[in-house]
């Protein structure tokens, strides 16, 4: 249905927080699935009415059919993921026997500390990703990334992961370090570094966490192969062809430096970035901006004004991102699309944007 | 065991001589050692940590306005060049400061591990950024266990302060960061990071010495975020936020429909409708303190902040 952008097997929705992602994968998936496409949009926390609207209902992790009509060819599923669910699914999944998973699952460090991990959400994402692609079920797998401090953050999560439980599985954990009243014994296999390190921890953390953490590694190491595999591939199939990076700006010059960041750095990394596109972008207004009547609460002038600014930030990027880089706009919408037709509208002026290449 | 950990300056603040009035908020806020200033990302957080940064250095308050983000915005509001990390005084009694939440975590190393060589080499250990990396809750805890430091006169090199406001990172939810310190002391029993988290702990929980100020703006996902905070801040950590901000409203009052109107004049009225109904919510659910702040025609600066201190100041009276 569209021409000029080619849809990949997999399109990733990145960029900063509160730029509409969520959304527009939604509208994405929509008309991925118009196309004839059966398709899979994986979102978190989305809006309670977006929510209604794809019919993902409360409960995360699972796969919902969202109805389109019997003029739809393509079939929209949608799915809402749950960090901790997954983890202890995960969990419970490769731990080699019952007690073993008990042991993690039971743990004080996993219980109280594991839930907030950096990046342990995109580190999920991933997880649940690799776990459709491979499934296979969809010929196309929309996904929105979660939002992180830096919007890159989410690449990075399978090797922070692994790095993580490296450190611990490897280097802090092993048992030699402690003796069987659960006190830290000398780190010597790590030479004077390893001792130095003991003792901050020893000073900083604390030994009670050291052990619980200990504990947590020693119980995850049977585990711990799987998961550097999965980051590996998971990796593998972000930089590679099956997949396209879709980037949402906001609108503004204010947001041009992030989004010419992003846009390199995504490139820099190997990975395949797509359209960019400038999302709520105040529509040209039909008249002149007029400061002072917008600052005496004047919303029309104060529109226009914005309008003004918006279509300087977007000439702006596109000078920056040069000529080969195809960059889109949407309007702000007067309303937020909250149900599947107000979606069905984004999704369309989407499609006269991607088919205007 | 380091003591400093023990000294405490002063755990009040002094008592005001502000020309605040008796019963707004802002004098309610100006008694308190922390106001931790959070909602989602993009709804102008920064700006109202600005705005009540100078709101209240001009109420005879030295504040320090903390921002955590690898990018800084606060300096230009307060038109003063980028921190990197130092203490920058931008107006009387107004300090700013950027770090990066693993500066945060870097300085709680130097400062209890006293050996600078030694401090470095674990700074520069893989295995000291692996566990580091891995373990954000450790970097909530210790933003806001320097905001304590600073507050209470215990950053070394630090002016006297009698409040820091902390601009908090816009990721995940704000009460992830509130309650990062009693998870830290919860999953650690004891040694030096367990007392400081544990004092932070205590201090997000004492609703005279700390203030929650929530953010956001009248739309769809960031209100139920707020309302979302509200419930969790209730059953997490036993209290409600003092203030709510509604930010970037747009003017009321716009004009009825009639034949030939602008574009503009058409998107004004049904975006504020929408505003409307999402304030309606808001009024509904939230039963504390609530300003609503314009949508300026101002870039990120000193004339936004200046635009903003008025209007807040308007709506405290």
């Amino acid at each position: 249905m569209t021409t000029g952008f080619e849809w990949p097997r997999l399109l990733v929705v990145v960029g900063a927080g509160g730029v509409g992602k969520t959304t527009l994968a939604a509208a994405l998936g929509l008309l991925s699935a118009r196309g004839g496409t059966d398709t899979l949009v994986m979102t978190f926390d989305p809006s309670h009415r977006l929510k209604d609207a794809l019919g993902v209902g409360a409960e995360a992790g699972v796969e919902t059919r969202v109805e389109l009509g019997d003029a739809v060819t393509g079939r929209l599923d949608a799915s809402l993921l749950d960090a901790r669910r997954t983890f202890d699914g995960l969990v419970d999944r490769y731990a080699p026997d019952p007690a073993a998973r008990d042991r993690i699952l039971g743990n004080r460090f996993y219980r109280h500390l594991a839930g907030s991990l950096a990046g342990i959400l995109e580190y999920m994402a991933v997880e649940r990703l690799l776990e459709v692609w491979r499934a296979g079920e969809h010929e196309r797998i929309i996904l929105d990334t979660p939002p992180t401090r830096q919007a890159l953050d989410f690449l990075g999560a399978p090797r922070r992961m692994v790095s993580f439980l490296e450190s611990g599985a490897i280097k802090v954990s092993t048992r030699r370090w402690f003796v069987d009243d659960g006190r830290l014994r000398g780190a010597r296999a790590l030479g004077p570094l390893g001792r130095r390190f003991e003792s901050f921890l020893d000073d900083v953390v604390g030994l009670e966490l050291l052990r619980d953490m200990g504990e947590f590694f020693q119980a995850f190491g049977p585990l711990y192969e799987g998961f550097r595999q999965r980051a590996r591939q998971v990796e593998q199939l972000l930089v590679s062809r099956d997949t396209v990076f879709f980037l949402v700006s906001g609108a503004g010059e204010e947001n041009v430096p992030d989004t010419l960041f992003f846009a390199r750095k995504l490139e820099e990394t190997g990975h395949h970035l797509g359209p960019v596109l400038v999302n709520r972008l105040h529509p040209r207004a039909g008249l002149a901006a007029d400061r002072e009547a917008a600052v005496r609460g004047d919303g029309a002038a104060l529109l226009a004004w914005l309008a003004e600014r918006d279509a300087r930030g977007l000439e702006h990027l596109r000078t920056l991102l040069g000529p080969e880089r195809p960059l889109y706009d949407l309007p702000l919408l007067p309303e937020a699309p909250s149900e599947i037709q107000s979606l069905a509208r984004l999704a369309e002026l989407l499609a006269e944007r991607l088919r205007g290449v | 065991m380091p003591a400093v950990v023990k000294q405490r300056i002063s755990r009040r603040p002094r008592p005001l001589a502000t020309g605040l009035g008796e019963k707004g908020v802002l004098t309610q806020l100006a008694g308190r050692r922390l106001l931790v200033v959070t909602g989602k990302g993009g709804v102008g957080k920064s700006a109202v940590a600005a705005t009540l940064g100078t709101l209240l250095a001009r109420a005879g308050r030295r504040a320090l306005v903390l921002e955590v983000d690898p990018r800084e915005n606060v300096h230009q509001m307060l038109d003063v060049p980028p921190s990197g990390g130092d203490i920058v005084e931008a107006a009387e009694r107004l300090f700013l400061q950027n770090l990066q939440p693993r500066q945060v975590v870097d300085q709680l190393v130097r400062d209890r591990v006293r050996i600078e060589l030694i401090a470095r080499r674990i700074l520069a250990s893989p295995l000291y950024h692996n566990f580091v990396e891995g373990a954000p809750v450790l970097e909530e805890a210790a933003i806001l266990g320097h905001c304590l430091l600073l507050a209470e006169g215990r950053s070394r090199g630090a002016p006297p302060l009698d409040v820091v406001v902390l601009d908090a990172p816009a990721t995940g939810h704000g009460v992830s960061l509130l309650s990062a310190p009693s998870l830290v002391s919860a999953a650690i029993a004891a040694g030096p990071l367990a007392e400081l988290t544990g004092e932070v702990a205590e201090l997000i929980g004492d609703t005279e010495r700390s203030a929650v100020v929530v953010v956001t703006q009248a739309e769809e996902m960031p209100v139920t975020e707020a309302l979302e905070l509200r419930t969790e801040l209730a059953a997490r950590l036993d209290r409600s936020p003092e203030l709510l901000v509604v930010n970037q409203l747009l003017p009321g009052g716009p004009p009825r429909p009639r034949a030939g109107e602008s574009a503009a004049a058409k998107l004004w009225r049904r975006r504020r409708r929408l505003q409307d109904h999402e304030v309606g919510r808001l009024a509904a659910a939230w039963p504390g303190r609530r300003w609503e702040l314009p949508l300026l025609p101002f870039d990120r600066g000193p004339e936004l902040i200046e635009a903003l201190a008025a209007a807040a100041a308007g709506q405290d009276a």
